[in-house]
Order: structure tokens, then sequence, then C-alpha cells
């Protein structure tokens, strides 16, 4: 029996093969696609942004992707250009990061995720902005994001340290909250703003 | 099932191209796959020259009458039909073509059956509420199968439908074990465990082969992050070492040192005899299939142990020396077996424990007992 088959029918949402996994089209600048790659700490909550980005978007109830590691999701901006980010997490633990540069080369953007209530967390992620200031992408487009921002209380990392180091590397920074939906949506909307537009042709 | 899905779009496109109005396309794809054939392999370039093919195939297919009235599904079709073609015509010219890959392969699939020996998912740190064996048996089959198919497409659903057999149990595990969804937290330490308990025929070789002749537009998005993912485990395992896992330094490189000499045993001819204080005391491991199997082995391997037919009254004084130094050589041995052979079945017993989640007061003994001894 072919393992396809033993899945639950939950995914028949989702792009159904190889076949369908692109958008058939192909890009152009009313339509971008670009790679995200998700980087941070285990245990920042990474997967926990996506997931609520990805369900709050679309359908509240559906199941279809949670635990899942790659997600695509489209949004549509003010301007009526539509932007699908393909969705690469990677594993945060220490004895994968050797492995980073296999998920982010070739990103087009690059959300670089924290705890405010873990200050490794915080210095993890200045590890990774000084890495992908040297491997990434040029142009890369790079988010810094202090998650568990509903956990005020417990917060070790002030919010000024975030926005001083991200303005200080030119980068995009926003709090947000995956437990309560803060500042989710607003994070992946500033990202489609901020990319770079194909010249029309 | 799988060779429906695969083949009828293929069978469709074979016959348009028995259709005598596609005679042009037919002679280009026999010219390249003649003249690729002739020239000798270049790893730098191959890749290139046929994903260039590919391309220029593209174009006329799209632009042939035959496909006019074509959907996109349906030239989609063709161009997966004429890459699952010219790969297989070209398989035994682009696949592991190089004696380096060859023994990265081997390198890589003699390292994995080290591991094999002694890794326990707690050496990855996998959350228990993952730890699944029907589900790894399941994403393991897949990943075994992709030597069963020549084409980079069909290679690259053997670890696509692996990997969805690990999506699957993290959101089980989400829904009813509740646990937090963990993302490529999660996933990596499950995809690099089954690879190991899988052991894919030539992994090397077959990721390489679909890096370089899928066809570029397809290897994106979901298929592309998939394939990384498989990529990365196989990195993390040729570079694997005790700092890698959640182990002990002395106990990995113990564990290595019995795996490799269970490995080594059947061929091995003389002396082991400076690795006999590595090993702790004899111990009577009790009846075991797999001692039993070398031992029959180095039986009727024949002249290792020359004396084995003799009669007492045939032996002189002067065999004393040799004979002693065959009785260490057997001993240094038989310990070492003893060894290696509890190791492996205590491993198996916990790791069988751990499932059931029923801690097992016997086996924890014999573990510490065992470390102990080897202390």
């Amino acid at each position: 029996m072919g393992c396809s088959s033993s899945l639950p029918d939950r995914s028949s949402g989702r792009s159904t093969g190889l076949n369908n996994a692109d958008n058939p089209e192909g890009p152009d600048a009313k339509n971008l696609r670009v790679k995200l790659v998700l980087l941070g700490d285990s245990g920042v909550g990474k997967s926990c942004i996506v997931l609520r980005f990805v369900r709050g978007q679309f359908d509240p109830t559906s199941k279809v992707t949670v635990g899942a590691s790659f997600l695509s999701q489209t949004i549509a901006l003010q301007d009526s250009t539509t932007v699908k980010f393909e969705i690469w997490d990677t594993a945060g633990q220490e004895r994968y990061a050797a492995l980073a540069p296999l998920y982010y080369r070739g990103a087009g953007v690059a959300v670089i995720v924290y705890d405010i209530t873990s200050p490794e967390s915080f210095t993890k992620a200045q590890y990774w902005v000084k890495e992908l200031q040297k491997h990434g992408s040029p142009g890369i487009v790079m988010a810094l994001v202090g998650n568990k921002a509903d956990l005020q209380e417990k917060r070790e990392v002030p919010v000024q340290d975030g926005i001083d180091y991200a303005e200080k590397n030119g980068m995009f920074f926003i709090e947000t909250s995956a437990k309560t939906a803060d500042n989710i949506n607003q994070l992946f909307e500033e990202i489609a703003k901020r990319l770079p537009r194909p010249s029309p042709s | 099932m799988e060779t429906v899905t695969h083949s009828s779009p293929f069978d469709s496109f074979l016959d348009r191209m028995r259709n005598p109005a596609s005679l042009d396309l037919v002679r280009s794809i026999k010219s390249f796959i003649v003249s690729f054939s002739y020239t000798a392999s270049n790893p730098e370039t191959d890749g290139k020259r046929i994903q260039e093919f590919f391309q220029t195939m593209e174009d006329a297919i799209r632009d042939h009458p035959l496909w006019a009235s074509s959907s996109d599904d349906e030239t989609d079709n063709a161009l997966e039909g004429l890459e699952k073609y010219v790969m297989t015509k070209l398989h035994s010219r682009t696949f592991a073509s190089t004696p380096e890959d060859v023994k990265i392969d081997a390198e890589i699939s003699e390292k994995i059956s080290l591991l094999q020996t002694f890794l326990r998912p707690q050496h990855l740190d996998i959350p228990s509420a993952l730890q699944n064996e029907a589900a790894w048996l399941l994403a393991e089959k897949e990943l075994k199968k992709i030597n069963a198919f020549k084409a980079p497409r069909d290679k690259l659903l053997c670890i696509i439908n692996c990997s969805r057999v690990i999506n699957n149990l993290l959101l089980n595990a989400s829904i009813s074990e509740d646990h937090v969804p963990g993302g490529a937290d999660d996933f990596l330490p499950v995809l690099i465990y089954v690879t190991i308990k899988a052991n894919p025929p030539q992994l090397h070789s077959n990721l390489k082969f679909i890096q370089l002749y899928r066809r570029q537009s397809k290897l994106v998005s979901e298929a592309a992050y998939y394939l990384t993912n498989l990529v990365s485990a196989k990195s993390f395992i040729l570079d694997l070492n005790a700092k890698s896992l959640s182990i002990e330094e002395s106990e990995f490189m113990e564990s290595m040192e019995a795996a490799r000499l269970v490995n080594r045993v059947p061929q091995e001819t003389v002396t082991t005899i400076d690795n006999r204080s590595k090993f702790g005391k004899l111990m009577d491991p009790g009846p075991s299939t797999l001692l039993h199997v070398k031992t029959q082995t180095n039986i009727n391997g024949g002249s290792n142990y020359p004396y084995m037919e003799a009669e007492a009254g045939e032996l002189t004084v002067g065999d004393v020396e040799r004979l002693l130094s065959l009785y260490k050589d057997v001993v240094t041995k038989y310990t070492s077996l003893c060894n290696t052979v509890r190791h492996l079945s205590v491993s198996r017993t916990q790791r069988h424990d751990e499932s059931l989640r029923e801690p097992n007061g016997t086996h924890k003994d014999t573990c510490s007992k065992e470390t102990e001894k080897r202390s």
C-alpha cells in the first residue's frame, strides 16, 4: 500500500501533488512568489507564528497544516498584487545549526525569531543576522521578530533592544504573539510591502 | 497503485511519440541520447546539458501542432514523460557515475549500519509523543523504495511520500497527544532517525541525481523543501559524532567500536588479541542466534582453526604455543561478541520498553550492571 493513501484526506485543500504545487501562470509583477526562511532557537515559536498566519488567513477550523514544516500562503495587498509566501521552517536546535545554509540558499526573505522571555534566544537571533549578512542571498529582506509578547510579566529582552538592533542592521522589527495572534498578519504584510518588485516588462 | 499513477501519463506520452507527426521530436530525443551517451561522464556539465535539453524540448513541445490544443496539465505530462524517458535511457551513464559518488554512498551506508546498532530516539531528543514505530516503519518503507525507480521524479516522490508520513505523524501527535506543534524542530530529527533506520540504498547518489536531473522548474516549493531536508539529514549523518547527539562521548565511541566489530568478525582472520583489554570480563551471553551464526561462519571458514579435526594423540609439545595463541584468539573474539550481543539486545529491549512506556526494572538493572562492568 502506498503511503499517500494512508494519509487522512485533510490535505485535499492543499497542493495535491508535485504537478499542482506551482502556480501554473508562474510569478509575474502582479503575483509574486517568494521563499521565506524561518530561523531561530527551538522553542521560540517559529512554527506557531506560521500556523497562526496560515490558519488565520484561511479557514480557522482547518487542521490541514498543523505540525507541518513547509507551508505556503498567499496574501493580497491593497495595490491588488498578491504575494505567495513559501515558508521554509528550520530546526532550531543547536546540533542542526550547520545545516542552515542549505535552507536559506535562494531565500528572498528571512524571518529571524526570538522569544522576549529568553535573552539566549535574542543572542542566537543576532548570530543568524550576522550569518545571513555574510552568506544570505544579496538583497534578502530580513525581519527580526520578538515572539511571545503576551508574556509581558516574564519579559527579559526590552523592546528597545530589539528596535535598536534591527535599526542598526537595516531590518524590519516587530513583536508578535502567536498565542493571541497579535501582529501576526502585520508581520507578513510588512514583509510583502518591502519585497522588491520585478520591473514591468 | 503507485505504478498506475506513474505510468499512465507516461504511456500517453509514449503514444503521442508514436504518432508520425511527432517524428521530429523523436529524432531530437534520440539524437540527444546517443550523443550524450558517447561523451565521457562530467559531473560539472552533465546536469546543465540535460537541463538545457529539457528546456529546448519544452519549447518545442509547447509550439508543436500535436500539443496545440493541450491543456497545461497535458503539456506538463508530456514533459514528465520526456524526463522519465531520457533519464531512464541515460540512467547508467548518469547515476552514481563517478568513483567518488560510489565511495560516498559506501561511506554513508557503512556509517548508518554502525549507528543502527545503538542509536535511540532519545539520542536525538525526539519527544515521546512522536515515537511511533508503526509510522516510522511506513516512512522507512517509502524511503527504501528509492532505487525501485530510475526517473528523478519518481525518486523524488519517494522522499515526498516519506515526508508526508512523518508530517502526518506530527499532525496526529499534536491532536491526540496534545504535543505543541514544533514544525521543523520536530520534523528534522524524526527524518534523520527514519533515514538511519531505513539506510536507503545509494543515498548520496540518489540525492545528487534528483538535484541534477529533475526538471528545474519542478524543484521548487514543497518538493524542494523536502529534498533539502533529506540532503540535510545526509549531511548531518556524514558529519555525525558524539557531539551531534545527546550521548556521552565514551558511550558513543564504545558503541561505534562494538558495531564495527560485529560488522568485521565474519571476515576476520587472526589476532584481535590487542583489543582484549578493551572489553570486560568473560560473561555468558546465553543462547543467541547471532552468536551462533558468527561462530558457524568462522568454523566453516576452515583454516583459521587447524586443530578442529585433530585428535589428542596426534598433538605434540611443539603444538602448545600455537594452540595457546589460538585459544587466546578465540576467547577474545568470543568475549567481544558477547559484549556486543548483550549491548544490542539491551538496546532493543530498552527501546521496546520505552515505546510501551513501561519502565522495566529488570532491564534497567541489566543495563546499569553492564555500564558498571564496562567502566
